[in-house]
Protein backbone atom coordinates (compact mmCIF):
# COMPACT_ATOMS: atom_id res chain seq x y z
CA UNK A 1 0.00 0.00 0.00
CA UNK A 2 0.88 3.20 -1.21
CA UNK A 3 -0.12 6.55 0.59
CA UNK A 4 -0.31 10.23 -0.44
CA UNK A 5 -1.56 12.46 2.17
CA UNK A 6 -2.20 16.32 1.14
CA UNK A 7 0.98 15.82 -1.17
CA UNK A 8 1.94 18.81 -2.88
CA UNK A 9 4.69 19.12 -4.97
CA UNK A 10 6.24 22.17 -6.89
CA UNK A 11 8.79 23.16 -9.72
CA UNK A 12 9.64 27.41 -9.13
CA UNK A 13 9.62 28.40 -12.59
CA UNK A 14 10.55 31.76 -13.46
CA UNK A 15 7.61 33.75 -12.06
CA UNK A 16 5.10 30.93 -11.43
CA UNK A 17 5.41 27.48 -10.03
CA UNK A 18 4.63 24.28 -11.54
CA UNK A 19 2.10 21.74 -9.84
CA UNK A 20 3.10 18.06 -10.34
CA UNK A 21 1.10 16.96 -7.45
CA UNK A 22 -1.35 19.75 -5.93
CA UNK A 23 -2.55 18.68 -2.99
CA UNK A 24 -3.49 15.21 -3.45
CA UNK A 25 -4.55 12.60 -1.45
CA UNK A 26 -4.49 8.68 -2.41
CA UNK A 27 -3.92 5.22 -1.46
CA UNK A 28 -3.28 2.70 -3.69
CA UNK A 29 -3.61 -0.78 -2.58
CA UNK A 30 -0.94 -3.16 -2.75
CA UNK A 31 -0.07 -6.28 -4.51
CA UNK A 32 -0.96 -4.88 -7.74
CA UNK A 33 0.83 -3.67 -10.43
CA UNK A 34 0.40 0.13 -11.41
CA UNK A 35 1.01 1.75 -14.85
CA UNK A 36 1.56 5.56 -14.77
CA UNK A 37 0.00 7.45 -17.60
CA UNK A 38 0.68 11.11 -18.04
CA UNK A 39 1.64 13.61 -20.83
CA UNK A 40 5.19 14.43 -20.93
CA UNK A 41 6.09 17.06 -18.18
CA UNK A 42 3.32 16.31 -16.07
CA UNK A 43 5.76 14.37 -13.46
CA UNK A 44 4.97 10.94 -14.03
CA UNK A 45 8.87 10.79 -13.24
CA UNK A 46 9.20 12.72 -10.18
CA UNK A 47 6.00 10.82 -9.01
CA UNK A 48 8.95 7.66 -9.39
CA UNK A 49 11.57 9.51 -7.54
CA UNK A 50 9.33 10.37 -4.55
CA UNK A 51 8.57 6.83 -4.25
CA UNK A 52 12.11 6.03 -4.55
CA UNK A 53 12.86 7.97 -1.58
CA UNK A 54 15.30 10.31 -3.74
CA UNK A 55 12.87 13.29 -4.14
CA UNK A 56 10.60 14.84 -1.99
CA UNK A 57 7.33 16.89 -1.80
CA UNK A 58 6.75 20.25 -0.72
CA UNK A 59 4.50 19.46 1.41
CA UNK A 60 2.18 16.67 2.52
CA UNK A 61 3.13 12.99 2.59
CA UNK A 62 4.02 10.09 1.10
CA UNK A 63 4.54 6.76 2.71
CA UNK A 64 4.42 3.09 2.50
CA UNK A 65 6.36 0.32 4.25
CA UNK A 66 7.09 -1.73 1.19
CA UNK A 67 10.46 -1.13 0.00
CA UNK A 68 11.25 0.37 -3.72
CA UNK A 69 14.05 -0.15 -6.17
CA UNK A 70 15.76 3.03 -7.38
CA UNK A 71 13.45 4.51 -10.29
CA UNK A 72 15.24 2.83 -13.33
CA UNK A 73 15.14 5.46 -16.00
CA UNK A 74 17.69 6.23 -19.13
CA UNK A 75 18.81 9.09 -17.01
CA UNK A 76 21.29 6.20 -15.29
CA UNK A 77 22.33 6.07 -11.69
CA UNK A 78 25.61 4.95 -12.72
CA UNK A 79 29.04 6.56 -12.14
CA UNK A 80 30.48 7.14 -16.02
CA UNK A 81 34.17 6.50 -15.04
CA UNK A 82 33.36 2.95 -13.42
CA UNK A 83 33.08 -0.20 -15.20
CA UNK A 84 29.64 -1.92 -15.47
CA UNK A 85 31.13 -4.58 -13.03
CA UNK A 86 32.58 -2.15 -10.36
CA UNK A 87 28.74 -0.45 -10.65
CA UNK A 88 27.04 -3.67 -10.09
CA UNK A 89 29.59 -4.42 -7.05
CA UNK A 90 28.60 -0.89 -5.84
CA UNK A 91 25.00 -1.15 -5.84
CA UNK A 92 25.38 -4.33 -4.56
CA UNK A 93 27.78 -3.66 -1.42
CA UNK A 94 25.17 -0.89 -0.81
CA UNK A 95 22.45 -2.76 -0.36
CA UNK A 96 24.78 -5.09 1.93
CA UNK A 97 25.19 -8.01 0.00
CA UNK A 98 27.63 -10.88 1.13
CA UNK A 99 30.43 -11.16 -1.01
CA UNK A 100 29.06 -14.35 -2.40
CA UNK A 101 26.03 -12.82 -2.93
CA UNK A 102 27.98 -9.92 -5.11
CA UNK A 103 29.60 -12.83 -7.27
CA UNK A 104 26.37 -14.20 -8.46
CA UNK A 105 24.88 -10.71 -9.02
CA UNK A 106 27.63 -9.95 -10.73
CA UNK A 107 27.29 -13.04 -12.96
CA UNK A 108 23.79 -12.74 -13.58
CA UNK A 109 23.65 -9.13 -14.90
CA UNK A 110 26.59 -9.69 -17.16
CA UNK A 111 24.71 -12.65 -18.55
CA UNK A 112 21.16 -10.71 -18.35
CA UNK A 113 22.86 -7.66 -19.66
CA UNK A 114 25.18 -9.32 -22.78
CA UNK A 115 27.57 -6.47 -22.77
CA UNK A 116 30.10 -8.76 -23.37
CA UNK A 117 33.74 -7.27 -23.53
CA UNK A 118 31.74 -3.49 -22.64
CA UNK A 119 31.41 -4.92 -18.87
CA UNK A 120 34.40 -4.45 -17.85
CA UNK A 121 34.76 -0.75 -20.03
CA UNK A 122 33.91 2.39 -17.98
CA UNK A 123 30.24 3.13 -18.03
CA UNK A 124 30.66 6.73 -20.17
CA UNK A 125 31.74 4.32 -22.84
CA UNK A 126 28.41 2.78 -23.52
CA UNK A 127 25.39 3.68 -25.70
CA UNK A 128 22.22 4.29 -23.71
CA UNK A 129 20.69 1.51 -24.86
CA UNK A 130 23.61 -0.47 -23.29
CA UNK A 131 23.10 1.35 -19.74
CA UNK A 132 19.76 0.45 -19.73
CA UNK A 133 20.83 -3.01 -20.43
CA UNK A 134 23.11 -3.15 -17.37
CA UNK A 135 20.38 -1.10 -15.51
CA UNK A 136 17.64 -3.78 -16.12
CA UNK A 137 19.68 -6.65 -15.16
CA UNK A 138 21.40 -4.80 -12.37
CA UNK A 139 17.48 -4.01 -10.98
CA UNK A 140 16.66 -7.76 -11.35
CA UNK A 141 19.57 -9.28 -9.15
CA UNK A 142 17.32 -7.44 -5.99
CA UNK A 143 14.41 -8.50 -4.22
CA UNK A 144 11.86 -5.47 -4.01
CA UNK A 145 7.96 -5.28 -3.20
CA UNK A 146 7.91 -2.59 -5.71
CA UNK A 147 9.84 -2.22 -9.05
CA UNK A 148 9.90 1.30 -9.88
CA UNK A 149 10.41 1.33 -14.40
CA UNK A 150 10.78 4.45 -16.39
CA UNK A 151 9.97 4.25 -20.03
CA UNK A 152 12.55 1.69 -19.94
CA UNK A 153 11.09 -1.01 -21.86
CA UNK A 154 10.49 0.84 -25.05
CA UNK A 155 14.39 1.70 -25.55
CA UNK A 156 16.50 -0.80 -27.04
CA UNK A 157 16.26 -3.77 -29.78
CA UNK A 158 13.50 -5.77 -30.69
CA UNK A 159 15.38 -9.57 -28.98
CA UNK A 160 15.79 -7.49 -25.80
CA UNK A 161 12.68 -5.87 -25.36
CA UNK A 162 11.18 -9.40 -25.63
CA UNK A 163 13.91 -10.64 -23.03
CA UNK A 164 13.37 -7.81 -20.33
CA UNK A 165 9.60 -8.20 -21.08
CA UNK A 166 10.13 -11.92 -20.16
CA UNK A 167 11.80 -11.21 -16.98
CA UNK A 168 9.73 -8.84 -15.36
CA UNK A 169 6.69 -11.46 -16.03
CA UNK A 170 8.41 -13.83 -14.06
CA UNK A 171 9.71 -10.79 -11.72
CA UNK A 172 6.30 -10.02 -10.58
CA UNK A 173 4.85 -12.92 -9.83
CA UNK A 174 6.64 -12.39 -6.67
CA UNK A 175 7.24 -8.55 -6.81
CA UNK A 176 5.01 -5.79 -8.14
CA UNK A 177 5.74 -2.94 -10.58
CA UNK A 178 5.02 0.96 -11.25
CA UNK A 179 5.49 1.29 -14.26
CA UNK A 180 6.06 4.69 -16.28
CA UNK A 181 5.31 4.14 -20.00
CA UNK A 182 3.60 5.47 -23.67
CA UNK A 183 3.67 2.10 -24.73
CA UNK A 184 0.12 0.88 -24.29
CA UNK A 185 0.25 -2.68 -24.86
CA UNK A 186 2.92 -2.75 -22.50
CA UNK A 187 0.58 -1.10 -19.70
CA UNK A 188 -2.03 -3.28 -20.72
CA UNK A 189 0.02 -6.56 -20.39
CA UNK A 190 1.96 -5.71 -17.39
CA UNK A 191 -0.46 -3.59 -15.48
CA UNK A 192 -3.96 -4.34 -13.44
CA UNK A 193 -4.44 -0.75 -12.17
CA UNK A 194 -3.37 2.70 -13.25
CA UNK A 195 -2.87 6.11 -12.33
CA UNK A 196 -3.40 9.13 -14.52
CA UNK A 197 -0.70 12.20 -13.36
CA UNK A 198 -2.38 15.54 -14.62
CA UNK A 199 -2.86 19.10 -14.10
CA UNK A 200 -1.02 18.73 -10.26
CA UNK A 201 -3.97 15.78 -9.77
CA UNK A 202 -3.73 12.00 -9.79
CA UNK A 203 -6.47 9.43 -10.43
CA UNK A 204 -6.27 6.21 -9.95
CA UNK A 205 -8.37 3.36 -11.82
CA UNK A 206 -8.70 -0.27 -10.70
CA UNK A 207 -8.47 -1.15 -14.26
CA UNK A 208 -5.56 -0.15 -16.21
CA UNK A 209 -7.76 -0.16 -19.51
CA UNK A 210 -10.35 2.55 -17.69
CA UNK A 211 -6.94 5.03 -17.24
CA UNK A 212 -5.88 4.26 -21.05
CA UNK A 213 -9.47 5.17 -21.82
CA UNK A 214 -8.87 8.81 -19.42
CA UNK A 215 -5.43 9.66 -20.73
CA UNK A 216 -6.72 9.31 -24.27
CA UNK A 217 -9.64 12.12 -23.02
CA UNK A 218 -7.01 13.93 -21.97
CA UNK A 219 -5.10 14.13 -25.37
CA UNK A 220 -7.88 14.51 -27.58
CA UNK B 1 14.22 -7.42 6.68
CA UNK B 2 15.32 -3.49 7.59
CA UNK B 3 18.61 -2.89 8.17
CA UNK B 4 19.92 0.07 10.51
CA UNK B 5 20.50 3.16 9.78
CA UNK B 6 24.14 2.82 10.68
CA UNK B 7 24.30 -0.67 9.25
CA UNK B 8 23.29 1.18 6.04
CA UNK B 9 25.46 4.06 6.52
CA UNK B 10 29.04 2.01 6.93
CA UNK B 11 28.02 -0.27 4.27
CA UNK B 12 27.35 2.33 1.81
CA UNK B 13 30.65 4.07 3.24
CA UNK B 14 32.90 0.93 2.48
CA UNK B 15 31.53 0.93 -0.91
CA UNK B 16 31.98 4.37 -1.78
CA UNK B 17 35.77 4.50 -0.39
CA UNK B 18 36.44 0.97 -2.68
CA UNK B 19 35.02 2.97 -5.44
CA UNK B 20 37.34 6.26 -4.90
CA UNK B 21 40.09 4.04 -4.38
CA UNK B 22 39.36 1.99 -7.54
CA UNK B 23 38.65 5.46 -9.97
CA UNK B 24 41.81 6.78 -8.95
CA UNK B 25 43.63 4.20 -9.84
CA UNK B 26 42.52 4.03 -13.07
CA UNK B 27 41.91 7.38 -14.45
CA UNK B 28 44.73 8.85 -13.38
CA UNK B 29 47.71 6.77 -12.28
CA UNK B 30 49.75 9.76 -11.19
CA UNK B 31 46.88 9.53 -8.18
CA UNK B 32 48.75 7.79 -5.90
CA UNK B 33 52.00 8.74 -6.79
CA UNK B 34 51.27 12.59 -6.79
CA UNK B 35 50.96 11.99 -2.96
CA UNK B 36 54.60 11.29 -2.73
CA UNK B 37 55.95 13.51 -5.02
CA UNK B 38 53.88 17.07 -4.13
CA UNK B 39 55.56 16.88 -0.81
CA UNK B 40 58.70 14.72 -1.89
CA UNK B 41 58.95 18.05 -4.29
CA UNK B 42 58.70 20.85 -1.32
CA UNK B 43 60.80 19.12 0.68
CA UNK B 44 64.13 19.47 -2.23
CA UNK B 45 62.84 23.01 -3.06
CA UNK B 46 63.19 24.48 0.42
CA UNK B 47 65.96 22.30 1.64
CA UNK B 48 68.06 23.72 -1.54
CA UNK B 49 66.23 27.33 -0.71
CA UNK B 50 68.01 26.90 2.84
CA UNK B 51 71.31 25.90 1.94
CA UNK B 52 71.57 28.98 -0.06
CA UNK B 53 70.14 31.38 2.56
CA UNK B 54 71.46 29.21 5.58
CA UNK B 55 71.49 30.67 8.63
CA UNK B 56 71.74 28.01 11.73
CA UNK B 57 68.35 28.42 12.72
CA UNK B 58 67.33 25.33 13.71
CA UNK B 59 70.87 23.63 15.17
CA UNK B 60 69.79 20.50 16.23
CA UNK B 61 67.11 19.60 13.27
CA UNK B 62 67.42 17.48 10.53
CA UNK B 63 65.51 20.19 7.82
CA UNK B 64 64.24 17.87 5.59
CA UNK B 65 62.40 15.72 8.31
CA UNK B 66 61.11 18.73 9.60
CA UNK B 67 59.25 19.54 5.94
CA UNK B 68 58.39 15.98 6.16
CA UNK B 69 56.18 16.87 9.10
CA UNK B 70 55.05 19.75 8.03
CA UNK B 71 53.97 18.99 3.94
CA UNK B 72 52.30 15.74 5.35
CA UNK B 73 49.96 17.12 7.90
CA UNK B 74 49.58 20.53 6.12
CA UNK B 75 48.58 17.74 2.75
CA UNK B 76 46.35 16.03 4.76
CA UNK B 77 43.99 18.98 6.06
CA UNK B 78 44.17 20.53 2.88
CA UNK B 79 43.25 17.39 0.57
CA UNK B 80 40.59 16.26 3.33
CA UNK B 81 38.78 20.32 2.88
CA UNK B 82 39.40 20.67 -0.54
CA UNK B 83 38.30 17.63 -1.77
CA UNK B 84 35.17 17.63 0.34
CA UNK B 85 34.33 20.17 -1.90
CA UNK B 86 33.61 18.42 -5.65
CA UNK B 87 32.62 15.57 -3.34
CA UNK B 88 28.69 16.10 -4.01
CA UNK B 89 28.79 16.80 -7.68
CA UNK B 90 31.49 13.98 -8.09
CA UNK B 91 29.12 11.30 -6.39
CA UNK B 92 25.83 13.02 -8.16
CA UNK B 93 24.95 9.64 -9.95
CA UNK B 94 24.99 7.78 -6.84
CA UNK B 95 22.11 9.74 -4.86
CA UNK B 96 19.55 8.07 -7.34
CA UNK B 97 19.83 5.18 -4.47
CA UNK B 98 18.91 6.40 -1.53
CA UNK B 99 20.86 4.51 0.93
CA UNK B 100 23.45 6.88 -0.49
CA UNK B 101 23.58 9.94 1.44
CA UNK B 102 25.68 13.05 0.75
CA UNK B 103 27.21 13.10 3.55
CA UNK B 104 28.99 9.53 3.12
CA UNK B 105 30.82 10.89 0.21
CA UNK B 106 32.42 13.46 2.30
CA UNK B 107 33.11 10.99 5.20
CA UNK B 108 34.77 8.48 2.67
CA UNK B 109 36.69 11.24 0.34
CA UNK B 110 38.49 11.85 3.97
CA UNK B 111 39.08 8.53 4.68
CA UNK B 112 40.37 7.81 1.52
CA UNK B 113 42.49 10.88 1.86
CA UNK B 114 44.25 9.39 5.12
CA UNK B 115 44.56 6.28 3.73
CA UNK B 116 46.84 7.57 1.09
CA UNK B 117 48.84 10.15 3.73
CA UNK B 118 49.12 7.54 5.72
CA UNK B 119 50.89 5.35 3.28
CA UNK B 120 52.78 8.30 2.14
CA UNK B 121 54.53 8.95 5.86
CA UNK B 122 55.04 5.55 5.40
CA UNK B 123 57.08 5.61 2.45
CA UNK B 124 58.47 9.00 3.88
CA UNK B 125 59.62 7.24 7.22
CA UNK B 126 61.49 4.54 5.09
CA UNK B 127 63.38 6.55 3.06
CA UNK B 128 63.92 8.73 5.81
CA UNK B 129 65.80 5.52 7.59
CA UNK B 130 67.75 4.35 4.11
CA UNK B 131 69.48 7.80 4.15
CA UNK B 132 70.16 7.91 7.90
CA UNK B 133 67.66 11.06 9.07
CA UNK B 134 67.54 11.97 12.78
CA UNK B 135 64.27 10.81 12.89
CA UNK B 136 63.87 10.85 16.84
CA UNK B 137 60.60 11.68 18.33
CA UNK B 138 60.07 13.50 21.28
CA UNK B 139 56.31 12.67 22.24
CA UNK B 140 55.16 10.22 19.59
CA UNK B 141 51.47 10.27 21.73
CA UNK B 142 51.12 13.54 20.69
CA UNK B 143 52.92 13.46 16.90
CA UNK B 144 49.82 10.91 16.18
CA UNK B 145 47.24 13.03 17.96
CA UNK B 146 48.23 16.06 15.93
CA UNK B 147 48.08 14.27 12.71
CA UNK B 148 44.66 12.70 13.99
CA UNK B 149 43.44 16.59 15.01
CA UNK B 150 44.47 18.55 11.77
CA UNK B 151 42.65 15.87 9.68
CA UNK B 152 39.26 16.38 12.00
CA UNK B 153 40.18 19.91 11.76
CA UNK B 154 40.15 19.65 7.44
CA UNK B 155 36.91 17.17 7.68
CA UNK B 156 34.72 20.01 9.98
CA UNK B 157 35.71 22.71 7.22
CA UNK B 158 35.33 20.17 4.79
CA UNK B 159 31.47 19.66 5.31
CA UNK B 160 30.72 23.46 6.04
CA UNK B 161 33.22 24.32 2.51
CA UNK B 162 31.00 21.34 1.12
CA UNK B 163 27.41 22.28 1.97
CA UNK B 164 27.94 25.83 0.94
CA UNK B 165 29.89 25.14 -1.85
CA UNK B 166 26.45 23.60 -3.27
CA UNK B 167 24.91 26.57 -3.22
CA UNK B 168 27.37 28.89 -4.02
CA UNK B 169 29.41 28.31 -7.40
CA UNK B 170 31.95 31.20 -6.22
CA UNK B 171 32.49 30.11 -2.92
CA UNK B 172 34.37 26.93 -3.76
CA UNK B 173 37.28 29.63 -6.12
CA UNK B 174 37.67 31.62 -2.78
CA UNK B 175 38.47 29.04 -0.93
CA UNK B 176 40.67 27.31 -3.53
CA UNK B 177 42.22 30.87 -3.62
CA UNK B 178 42.75 31.04 -0.43
CA UNK B 179 44.75 28.19 -0.13
CA UNK B 180 47.50 29.88 -1.98
CA UNK B 181 48.87 32.19 1.08
CA UNK B 182 47.88 29.70 3.61
CA UNK B 183 50.29 27.74 2.45
CA UNK B 184 53.01 30.42 3.21
CA UNK B 185 51.38 31.26 5.66
CA UNK B 186 51.30 28.17 8.39
CA UNK B 187 54.60 27.90 9.47
CA UNK B 188 55.50 25.23 7.08
CA UNK B 189 58.98 25.89 6.38
CA UNK B 190 59.58 28.30 9.50
CA UNK B 191 58.72 28.37 13.19
CA UNK B 192 56.95 30.97 14.75
CA UNK B 193 59.67 31.47 16.97
CA UNK B 194 61.90 32.62 13.83
CA UNK B 195 59.48 35.08 12.64
CA UNK B 196 59.79 39.10 14.42
CA UNK B 197 57.26 39.80 16.78
CA UNK B 198 54.85 41.53 14.67
CA UNK B 199 54.75 38.36 12.05
CA UNK B 200 53.89 36.61 15.16
CA UNK B 201 51.41 37.75 16.23
CA UNK B 202 49.57 37.86 12.89
CA UNK B 203 50.38 34.78 11.82
CA UNK B 204 49.00 33.40 14.64
CA UNK B 205 45.48 34.10 13.84
CA UNK B 206 45.84 31.44 11.14
CA UNK B 207 44.17 28.21 12.81
CA UNK B 208 47.09 26.17 11.14
CA UNK B 209 49.72 27.10 12.22
CA UNK B 210 48.62 26.02 15.55
CA UNK B 211 48.48 22.61 14.89
CA UNK B 212 51.70 22.74 12.89
CA UNK B 213 53.39 23.99 15.62
CA UNK B 214 51.89 21.13 18.10
CA UNK B 215 53.03 18.73 15.53
CA UNK B 216 56.99 20.19 15.23
CA UNK B 217 57.20 21.16 19.35
CA UNK B 218 55.73 17.32 19.98
CA UNK B 219 58.28 16.09 17.43
CA UNK B 220 61.26 17.51 17.86
CA UNK B 221 63.42 17.66 21.56
CA UNK B 222 64.65 20.88 20.26
CA UNK B 223 61.07 22.35 19.66
CA UNK B 224 58.17 23.48 22.14
CA UNK B 225 54.59 23.97 21.99
CA UNK B 226 54.63 27.48 23.77
CA UNK B 227 52.95 29.20 20.70
CA UNK B 228 50.37 26.48 20.33
CA UNK B 229 46.72 27.86 21.78
CA UNK B 230 44.90 24.48 22.00
CA UNK B 231 41.73 26.43 23.08
CA UNK B 232 41.76 28.29 19.76
CA UNK B 233 42.28 25.27 18.25
CA UNK B 234 38.89 23.63 19.50
CA UNK B 235 37.00 26.20 18.23
CA UNK B 236 38.18 26.05 14.58
CA UNK B 237 37.47 22.27 14.99
CA UNK B 238 33.96 22.34 16.74
CA UNK B 239 32.23 25.44 15.15
CA UNK B 240 32.61 24.64 11.30
CA UNK B 241 32.10 21.10 12.13
CA UNK B 242 28.94 21.88 13.98
CA UNK B 243 27.55 24.73 11.86
CA UNK B 244 28.43 22.79 9.07
CA UNK B 245 26.18 19.89 10.12
CA UNK B 246 23.61 22.08 10.76
CA UNK B 247 23.28 23.41 7.73
CA UNK B 248 23.75 19.79 6.27
CA UNK B 249 20.78 18.70 7.86
CA UNK B 250 18.40 21.55 6.88
CA UNK B 251 19.74 21.32 3.31
CA UNK B 252 20.32 17.54 2.52
CA UNK B 253 17.28 16.70 0.81
CA UNK B 254 18.25 19.73 -1.87
CA UNK B 255 21.36 18.66 -2.26
CA UNK B 256 20.36 15.08 -3.16
CA UNK B 257 17.61 16.60 -5.49
CA UNK B 258 19.78 18.97 -6.97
Amino acid sequence: MIVLENATKYYKMKNEKKYILKNVSLTIPGGINVGILGRNGAGKSTLLRMLGGIDFPNSGKIYSDKRFSWPMGLAGGFQGSMTGRQNVKFVCRIFGKSQKEIDEAVEFVKEFSELGEYFDMPIKTYSSGMRLRLSFGLSLAFDFDYLLIDETLSVGDKHFKEKSKKALREKIEKSNVLLVSHAMPILRELCDAGIVVHDGQIKYFDNIDDAIKEYNQINR
Amino acid sequence: MKRKPFTIFKAVVKALVLREVQTRFGSQKLGYLWAIIDPMAMIVVFSFIKTIISHASMPGIDYPVFLATSFLAYNLFKNISLRSMDAFVANKGLFVYKQVKPFDTLVSRAIVESLIIGVATIIFICIGLYFGFDMEVKDLNMVILGFLWIGIFGFGLGVLFAVIGTFYENFKKIISLMFLPLFFLSALFYTVENLPPIARDIVLFNPVVHFIEFIHGSFFPELDTNYVDFTYMAFWTLIPFFLGLWLYTKSERKIVMS
